[in-house]
């Protein structure tokens, strides 16, 4: 796909455009209302001169001289620039013509229409003419048809150098505004090339680095703002991605360094078999915490990159609890705790990951529990979705372990690091399985005890939207 | 029973051998995929066991190649890859079981032994017994010299499971998955209590104790002298 067209030029073509048009119309309509400016003012001039002609006419006596008729519209033309007169009688018998071009051989508008004052435009050979024809009634011999012309070649001369000019002007404007919008996208985008210059500087050992909101244009402020919050949740990703890699070295160390340090000491001098045995025993089960350990991490490093495949089907979280219960009712009973279910719920789900997660939380409900009291299951429906509750009695988490209850590695109790309770990750598995059905957990804890919230999106909820 | 691994990884693939020497196989072992290939194609073996990753030739390409040439020997692949995916192509090209490294070595064993018996033909037993005990599958009842014991459906399940494999060790891994149907590790130590029970219901009162801890590995019944 071809990239598309830069943000400069694109701007820059639309204000030139624009600037165009504008202009473009801007002279037009200067030019027409100059034109119209000329030919109004021809157009009285012509009138004034009818008029008189009218006037003078309507006085003629029937007998004239012609001499002194003459003399009289002579004299009308005087003061006028250069008109032309021409006026014969009914009888087509020429009254009087001013010197110059015969206008005669003009043609004549149709008799009907003369009396309108009808106006038009005429050129000889040499000259442009605006013409004035008029029909007058006379006191003798009417009606008189009247020709009024003026020479308006200095106006079109006037008018076609005008237009070279404006046209000049408008092209000129039209360049300098491409120019000028080049500029000022190229300037406006100032901004952008600054905060590009900002981010490109930012290395991942400086993801703390923010671009300051402020220092840029309200429009920016957004991008801004966004770019921040993405810095940031990277920020908190790779900083838990290094803890988490941090927390694995030290949790695999010491596994390690027991079985080193086992080892060397048992290679130090001879033993006999059983001690031997002993030794291997012993590593056995260190070898097998380890193996342990590297699934759950595989598990939630796949989970992370959302590799385990759901294997969704409806899953009667009764039954399954119920199951779970028969595996873990020996064990419990010899912890003096008793399990109880109460409710009834069903969701669509991986029924082999939603089993481990609420195993993890079954067993670390009944390892929580004092002796002789009770895990209870609650299941129930809240609008349409399904709320899991496990709750033990025990001495109450302070408030600010709760949230990290689900961070992987994470023990309320560092000193009861390896009391054989796993790795630390059997919360953080729950977690990322009850994510990954598009649902919560939330733990929260009181003197009533400990109390384990899943939410996940109910059946109906899944059924209604096929 | 004859047996062959293919299996590059050197160290493994010796305390494979050694292994499985020891639980009274013979074993061949093959540390590239066209030796262990040309191996499976002239041998007549009871089992093969394919490591899926191998330098040359796949365990996947092993496979294929075999069930392309009638081959009907029972192959368990061996891979440090844990995918579903990978899973199902496995299965889909008529692998037999699928165990994911770091494995305990006794539910390869057990395994093993299970995919042998699969091959030979299954018989409809009724009743169970190793010693003076006695497993009534049908009516779900267990006797020991002649004297009925109480059960629950559970610790019926674990003990028919037991006595079946009688003279096997089988991993908790293995127990879990097969009695309760739990599929994964837990942290807990569920089936050593559940066997602390039932060996209080068949063992305590008897002098010949038949339920056994092979420590580090798992349990298994067996009369002592071993005679299953």
């Amino acid at each position: 796909m071809r990239p598309p067209t830069s943000l400069t030029l694109r701007l820059t073509l639309l204000f030139s455009t624009v600037a165009t048009v504008v202009l473009l119309a801007f002279g037009w309509i200067i030019e027409r209302s100059i034109e119209e400016h000329f030919a109004m003012q021809d157009i009285k001039e012509l009138k004034v001169i009818a008029q008189a002609v009218e006037q003078s006419l309507s006085t003629l006596q029937p007998k004239h001289d012609l001499k002194r008729v003459k003399q009289r519209f002579d004299d009308i033309l005087v003061g006028h620039h250069g008109p032309l007169l021409y006026i014969s009688d009914a009888s087509g018998k020429l009254l009087y013509s001013s010197p110059g071009p015969d206008l005669s051989l003009m043609p004549l508008p149709a008799p009907d229409q003369l009396s309108q004052g009808d106006i038009q435009q005429w050129n000889d050979s040499k000259h442009n003419y605006r013409v004035l024809f008029q029909q007058v009634a006379g006191k003798t011999n009417g009606p008189y048809t009247v020709i009024v012309a003026i020479a308006i070649d200095f106006h079109l001369h006037f008018l076609k150098n005008f237009h070279y000019t404006l046209w000049l002007m408008v092209i000129c404007g039209i360049i300098i505004m491409g120019l000028m919008s080049w500029i000022a996208v190229r300037q406006g985008h100032r901004p952008l090339h600054r905060i590009v210059e900002q981010i490109s500087q930012i290395s991942a050992n400086e993801l703390n680095t923010r671009i300051d909101a402020d220092t840029v244009p309200a429009e920016l402020t957004e991008l801004a703002q966004s770019f921040n919050d993405l810095l940031q949740r990277m920020e908190e990703a790779f900083t838990r991605l290094s803890n988490f890699s941090a927390d694995i070295a030290h949790e695999l160390r010491t596994p390690v360094t027991n079985l080193m340090t086992q080892t060397q000491v048992s290679l130090s001098q001879a033993r006999d078999a059983n001690e031997y045995q002993e030794i291997l025993y012993s590593n056995m089960e260190e070898y097998e915490r380890m193996a342990q350990m590297i699934g759950d991490m595989l598990f939630l490093a796949k989970a992370d990159n959302d590799l385990n495949p759901l294997n969704a089907e409806t899953i009667d979280l009764k039954s399954e609890l119920s199951n779970l219960f028969d595996y873990y009712e020996a064990w419990a009973e010899e912890c003096h705790v008793s399990l109880t279910l109460k409710g009834d719920a069903h969701v669509q789900g991986d029924r082999l990951m939603l089993r481990r997660a609420l195993s993890n939380l079954l067993s670390n409900a009944v390892r929580h529990s004092p002796a002789d009291n009770k895990v209870a299951v609650t299941l129930s429906h809240v609008d349409s979705d399904v709320l899991i509750v496990v709750q033990n009695p025990g001495t109450p988490i302070p408030a600010e372990h709760l949230p990290k209850l689900f961070d992987r590695f994470y023990r309320t109790d560092p000193s009861r690091q390896r009391s054989g309770e796993g790795a630390g990750l059997g919360l953080a598995i729950v977690k990322s399985i009850v994510e990954a059905h598009d649902g919560t957990i939330v733990a929260n804890s009181d003197v009533d005890g400990t109390k384990f919230r899943i939410t996940l999106p109910g059946f109906v909820n899944l059924a209604n939207r096929k | 029973m004859k047996l062959l691994i293919v299996e590059d990884e050197v160290k493994t693939g010796e305390y494979l051998k050694q292994g499985l020497s020891e639980a009274g196989f013979v074993v061949d072992l093959s540390h590239n995929g066209l030796d262990g290939y040309h191996l499976a194609m002239t041998e007549r073996y009871d089992l093969l066991i394919l490591d899926v990753m191998l330098p040359d030739v796949d365990g996947w390409q092993i496979l294929k190649s075999l069930r392309e040439a009638d081959k009907t020997v029972p192959v368990l692949f061996l891979t440090a890859r844990d995918s579903i995916d990978d899973r199902v192509k496995g299965l889909e090209l008529g692998a037999d079981d699928y165990l994911v490294k770091p494995f305990v070595f006794a539910e390869l064993l057990a395994r093993v032994r299970t995919l042998l018996r699969r091959s030979a033909s299954p018989v409809a037993e009724l009743s169970l017994s190793i010693a003076d005990l006695e497993l009534d599958l049908a009516r779900h009842r267990a006797s020991r010299g002649g004297k009925r014991i109480h059960l629950t459906a559970k610790e019926f399940s674990l003990l028919e499971l037991l006595v079946r494999r009688q003279g096997e060790v089988l991993p908790r891994s293995l127990i879990a998955s097969q009695v309760w149907d739990m599929n994964f590790d837990s942290d807990t130590n569920v089936i050593d209590v559940a066997i602390r029970r039932l060996r209080g219901k068949i063992d305590d009162n008897f002098d010949l104790k038949l339920i056994q801890t092979v420590r580090g590995m798992g349990y298994m019944i067996d009369t002592p002298d071993g005679n299953s």
